[in-house]
């Protein structure tokens, strides 16, 4: 059967060339990077070389990224160590309504400790509005995290618009307000630079860009100070202790110089099959509804809602056929309530339970696209002869003409 | 989480899909908590069941329970079929996650709810 993996905004294959310059940090070159003799240098030497590169893919100095286990490490380590950090100047964060689970879950154990928190809206773009992060902004506010492209619909936020008001409020004499933006989702698919952004910290994942899952950075600007999370050792300056993963900095290093020499074409290649299945699902299936803006967002998600259908059935039937997508439905994440981002830019319950995300990557084919397009519009088919929703629709139909929506 | 093939199959060759266009009866039941739907006609010979289709909107266990359950239901007594249980289903796609048992549940709601409405006709 032909598999088509459409799902890389959930994780990403690892690139040969990233896994060959790593083999040899699990085999001879095995040392200890905190290790004095010639083993240890070795390593020492090959995770400052990967520092760089990270570093570089993001506009940042090597020495103020600080690896971890992945993107849930670094939000945690950014909101938590900040917030604990500021207490003294206050308890009250600005986030927006579609961050993924590892910011609102923190943001959430932070308010049942007593913090406040803001939860902005996005509207039916899926965009943060900077008069609304203004608006929010108090004495008490230490910190605002919001997310560079959000992981289901891919809408980029303003971050540079963000990172320009924080600074003039810390002009004005809001000397403890930090900035964070969790980038997960947007590093090497689109350019970064943590000066034009004007953010204090940035987190990253190695796995959403070719590198293996386990490891991930956090950028914290020159000066920034916050509580660390893990002690006991003095690794990566104090701020994150335990023995360097050797191998996985190395495949991060390899794969975010990777990414940063091919992002035109890899961003090219995604973006060009996204828009041809996009056209091609619109023309070829009905009462759908594309979710997120539709210029202002990562060039390889797209996110649409079938109409009268749940998605875990659409993708159990999609992954029969050998297509892999994900889903915004309650059923497969495990919760009663459906994607909370497809609800916050206003979509029904039932639209948000029909969404599903097709995220394409660099080794996706036109090939693939075709066998979506060929497969996807009979599983929806299929689906819709068994929903009494449909049925009813279909009914009532001389009433109402069927319509694709496209917002903007 | 993991499906039985039994399950998959149900989702992708549907059993008893539709529904009778002169059915005995038709009930429509919904689940509060998270809004799956059952639809089940039942066409009746005497006792038993002749023809039975359903269809739902909701999850993939709620739709690959109706499945099975129309599947269960044709050429079966009205007697056997009140007596059918959560389990039943279950057992016949193969089992279904814990988490999931609000699906057959539906299922053996809406089968009951058609009964008992097949029974006050009778009445």
């Amino acid at each position: 059967m032909r598999r088509v993996y459409l799902d890389h905004s959930a994780t990403t294959p690892a690139d040969r060339r990233v896994v060959e310059a790593m083999l040899p940090y699990l085999m001879e070159r095995f040392g200890n990077a905190s290790s004095v003799h010639h083993f240890g240098q070795d390593a020492r030497a090959a995770v400052d070389r990967a520092r760089r590169e990270v570093a570089a893919l993001i506009g940042a100095r090597p020495n103020e990224m600080v690896f971890l286990s992945g993107g849930t490490e670094a939000n945690n380590l950014a909101i938590r160590g900040i917030a604990e950090h500021s207490e003294a100047h206050g308890r009250h964060i600005i986030t927006s309504q579609i961050e993924h689970s590892a910011v609102s879950g923190v943001c959430e154990a932070l308010e049942n400790k007593g913090w406040e928190i803001t939860r902005l809206p996005v509207y039916e773009d899926g965009i943060v509005r900077l008069e609304d992060v203004r608006d929010a902004i108090r004495d008490d506010t230490v910190l605002i995290s919001i997310m560079l492209a959000n992981n289901e619909i891919g809408t980029i936020q303003p971050i540079a618009g963000i990172g320009a008001l924080v600074l003039a409020q810390r002009g004005q004499g809001r000397r403890h307000l930090r900035f964070h933006t969790d980038a997960v989702q947007a590093a090497g698919r689109v350019p970064l630079n943590v000066e034009t952004l004007g953010c204090d910290l940035l987190s990253l994942s190695a796995h959403k860009m070719y590198a293996p899952k386990g490891i991930g950075a956090l950028y914290i600007r020159r000066g920034v100070r916050l509580v660390t999370l893990n002690v006991g050792g003095h690794q990566e300056r104090e701020r994150r202790a335990g023995t360097e993963s050797v191998a996985s900095i190395v495949a991060f290093g390899a794969a975010a110089e990777l990414a940063r020499t091919e992002m035109t074409d890899r961003g090219d290649q995604v973006q060009r099959l996204r828009d041809r299945f996009e056209a091609g699902v619109k023309s070829t299936v009905e009462e759908i509804v594309f979710n997120g803006h539709r210029t202002k967002r990562l060039p390889h998600l797209s996110n649409i809602s079938f109409r009268y259908i749940e998605g875990e059935g659409l993708l159990i039937n999609l992954d029969l056929q050998g297509i892999a997508v994900s889903t915004g439905s309650a059923c497969s994440s495990g919760s009663l309530e459906p994607s909370p981002v497809i609800r916050a830019i206003g979509r029904s319950d039932e639209l948000a339970r029909g969404s599903i995300r097709f995220s394409f990557g660099k080794d996706n084919t036109d090939e693939d696209v075709d066998y979506v397009l060929e497969v996807l519009p009979r599983a929806v088919e299929n689906l819709r002869r068994l929903s009494p929703l449909y049925q009813k629709a279909l009914a009532d139909r001389t009433s109402q003409p069927l319509q694709v929506v496209v917002p903007n | 989480m993991t499906y039985s093939e039994v399950f998959k199959d149900h989702l992708a060759n549907p059993r008893g899909a539709g529904e009778i266009p002169n059915a005995d009866v038709v009930v429509e039941q919904t689940n509060p908590i998270c809004g799956d739907s059952l639809r089940l006609s039942l066409k009746l010979r005497g006792d038993r069941i002749e023809q039975a289709r359903f269809l739902a909107y909701g999850c993939a266990p709620t739709l690959a329970c109706g499945s099975v359950l129309t599947e269960i239901l044709e050429g079966m007594s009205k007697a056997d079929a009140v007596r059918l249980t959560r389990q039943d289903i279950i057992q016949k796609l193969g089992g279904l996650p814990a988490r999931k048992r609000h699906a057959p549940a539906l299922a053996i709601e809406t089968l009951r709810a058609a009964i008992e409405l097949l029974d006050r006709k009778v009445d």
